[in-house]
């Protein structure tokens, strides 16, 4: 008995350390895939037994990817679609967000808690629900096809001012009075101090509207039909429907979409896992 | 005299300026979520056409019968339900278990949330796309649940199968979703003073026993939090099943209320009958989010 003990100590911590590293490791297991088979020839992909190493390289794989089954290069078209969409919404949600959150941070009026409840109200809408009406303002303004028809029903949201006026409602009230005795305007208050200084939020904001544009493929599957006004989510369902796909090639195509995600994650993670936490204090 | 009207003109002036601000959001969310959310709940009374150039006409509850009366619908309200039960209980069960593990571990904590982390990175199609190849006939999948059950040469029909296609995009679900979840537990284990956890340790309190009694009532904010996220996005799951389905999977099995409101609007042009399902959908989530609010209204008041 007295020797069970330490042993039972000694070897709870070891067996979690093996389940743990046995975990995250079938956890990466498909993107070891992905990354492996996206330099294999489709029949090395689906050989039996896999081997994870490519014996044959094919780098040709990705010039595939980009050029296309039909070698019109429409990805790298999509490709820029994706970018000029994510990088506006997350321009746009930043500014936009932290100019309504700084009314409601800093400004004392009458329906101000009104407004606040209404904007916030607008979470609990899905997005499923409000797609074909918002689908039928864009047919009505003209805007189908177009970079205006994907970037305006999401040029900001409640979830960004919340972070914003969150983040505000801390901000010195002594530095904001002191601007408005110099005479400042309440614009250039707002621009010259309180803008530059929500760098924090605003980053991780950014950053989160970035990724989740990215990711989306029900809006611009409605709004984007012809292959030009495609963004990668839609380009990567069309690709892999196609008859003649290679599989190679397919991986390839997933490699070159996660490259940014991938580069944001590493290069700012701190914003990336920031946003849970930031989601996690505003529900307290 | 003259001392007031000054303050009040400066508080005037603060409230104009409070609306000036505010302004852009209200007119934001009020053209791009109010209306359309009163426009789907109108428009499911009326027989709208998607590019029909006849006038819609009012039709009552002929949308809400026709659509409440198909098989198709209640089919596609089975599948939603199948896949959140499974996903939310796996998904659930281990991202706590995996937090547990990981605020015991003295190394290497950031570097295996990390790792659990990274598949939530992808975007949602390109997960879809790498399991779409692993889940086939000759692919891994099948490579590797037959070596573990020695059972070589036998395809599971992750595709084709219907009950299979189901358990696959949950597959897909539980895997992406598994860290993202597994941190905000992390976050939440973390608030507990360690105290608590020290004074239960010193009264002879086992880890089991520590983290029935401790961990998982005061963990209680965090589970309704991650419960309620994990509820709502499984109901809106869309872009696994989209791929799989254009891919060649079966649709019925895997036909999930997004999915069936996307195609009733695009492909059957019925705009009705898709607000009818969204405006349900919508009902569903404004349940949801009661729920989350009465309980954690309830932990407010007993703390």
């Amino acid at each position: 008995m007295t020797r069970l003990v330490p042993l039972r100590e000694a070897a709870a911590p070891a067996l979690r350390t093996v389940f743990v590293a046995a975990s995250c490791a079938v956890v990466l297991v498909p993107l070891a895939f992905m990354l492996g088979s996206s330099f294999m020839p489709a029949i090395d992909i689906m050989r039996m037994p896999y081997r994870w190493i490519p014996e044959t390289w094919m780098p040709a794989n990705y010039l595939r990817a980009l050029a296309g089954n039909d070698g019109t290069w429409m990805f790298l078209r999509n490709i820029l679609n994706s970018v000029i969409v994510s990088s506006s919404i997350a321009v746009s949600t930043v500014v936009l967000s932290s100019i309504v959150g700084y009314g409601l941070a800093k400004f004392r009026f009458r329906g101000r808690d009104a407004v606040f409840m209404a904007i916030m109200g607008t979470m609990m809408i899905p997005f499923e629900t409000v797609m074909i009406p918002l689908y039928l303002i864009i047919v009505k303004a003209g805007m189908q096809n177009s970079y205006a028809g994907l970037i305006v029903p999401f040029l900001m949201n409640a979830f960004g001012v919340f972070i914003m006026r969150q983040y505000l409602i801390t901000f010195p009230e002594e530095m904001l009075d002191a601007a408005r005795i110099d005479g400042c305007s309440e614009p250039r208050i707002f621009r010259e101090i309180v803008f530059r200084n929500s760098g924090p939020a605003a980053a991780t904001l950014a950053v989160l509207s970035f990724r989740q544009q990215w990711d989306n493929l029900l809006w611009p599957l409605l709004v984007a039909q012809e292959e030009k006004m495609k963004t990668i989510p839609a380009y990567i369902v069309k690709f892999a429907a196609e008859k003649h796909a290679d599989e190679g090639a397919m991986m390839a195509v997933a490699v070159i979409a996660s490259l940014p995600v991938f580069v944001l994650f590493f290069t700012l993670s701190k914003y990336f896992l920031g946003g849970s936490a930031v989601y996690q204090a505003g529900k307290e | 005299m003259i001392g007031r009207s000054t303050a009040s003109g400066l508080e005037w002036n603060r409230a104009k300026w409070g609306w000036i601000f505010v302004a852009p959001g209200l007119a934001f969310f009020s053209i791009f979520s109010f209306y359309p959310m009163l426009n789907a709940i109108w428009t499911s009374f009326f027989n709208k056409r998607l590019l029909s150039l006849k006038a819609p006409k009012f039709i009552g509850l002929q949308n809400y019968q026709r659509v409440l009366g198909s098989e198709e619908f209640w089919n596609s309200a089975r599948a939603t339900a199948t896949f959140t039960v499974g996903v939310f209980v796996p998904l659930f069960i281990l991202s706590l278990l995996f937090a547990v593990l990981v605020t015991t571990m003295r190394r290497g904590r950031r570097l295996v949330q990390a790792a659990l982390y990274s598949p939530a990175v992808l975007s949602s199609v390109v997960a879809a796309l790498i399991w779409l190849l692993m889940l086939d006939p000759r692919g891994l999948a099948n490579q590797f649940v037959n070596w573990v059950s020695m059972t070589p040469g036998i395809d599971h029909r992750w595709l084709s199968d219907g009950r299979m296609v189901q358990v696959s995009t949950m597959i897909v679900y539980v895997w992406k979703y598994l860290g993202y979840f597994t941190i905000l537990f992390v976050t939440g284990i973390g608030k507990i003073p360690d105290s608590v956890n020290e004074a239960a340790t010193m009264d002879g309190a086992g880890p089991v026993r520590r983290f029935f009694s401790i961990t998982l009532p005061l963990l209680r904010p965090t589970t309704v939090l991650v419960s309620v996220m994990i509820l709502i996005q499984c109901m809106k799951t869309f872009s696994t099943q989209y791929l799989f389905t254009q891919s060649g999977a079966p649709l019925a099995p895997v036909n999930v209320i997004t999915l069936n409101i996307y195609n009733t609007a695009m492909r059957d042009l019925n705009i009705g009958r898709a607000s009818v399902m969204s405006t349900v959908l919508f009902l569903f989530m404004l349940g949801l989010t009661w729920v989350q609010l009465k309980v954690s209204k309830k932990d407010e008041a007993g703390l």
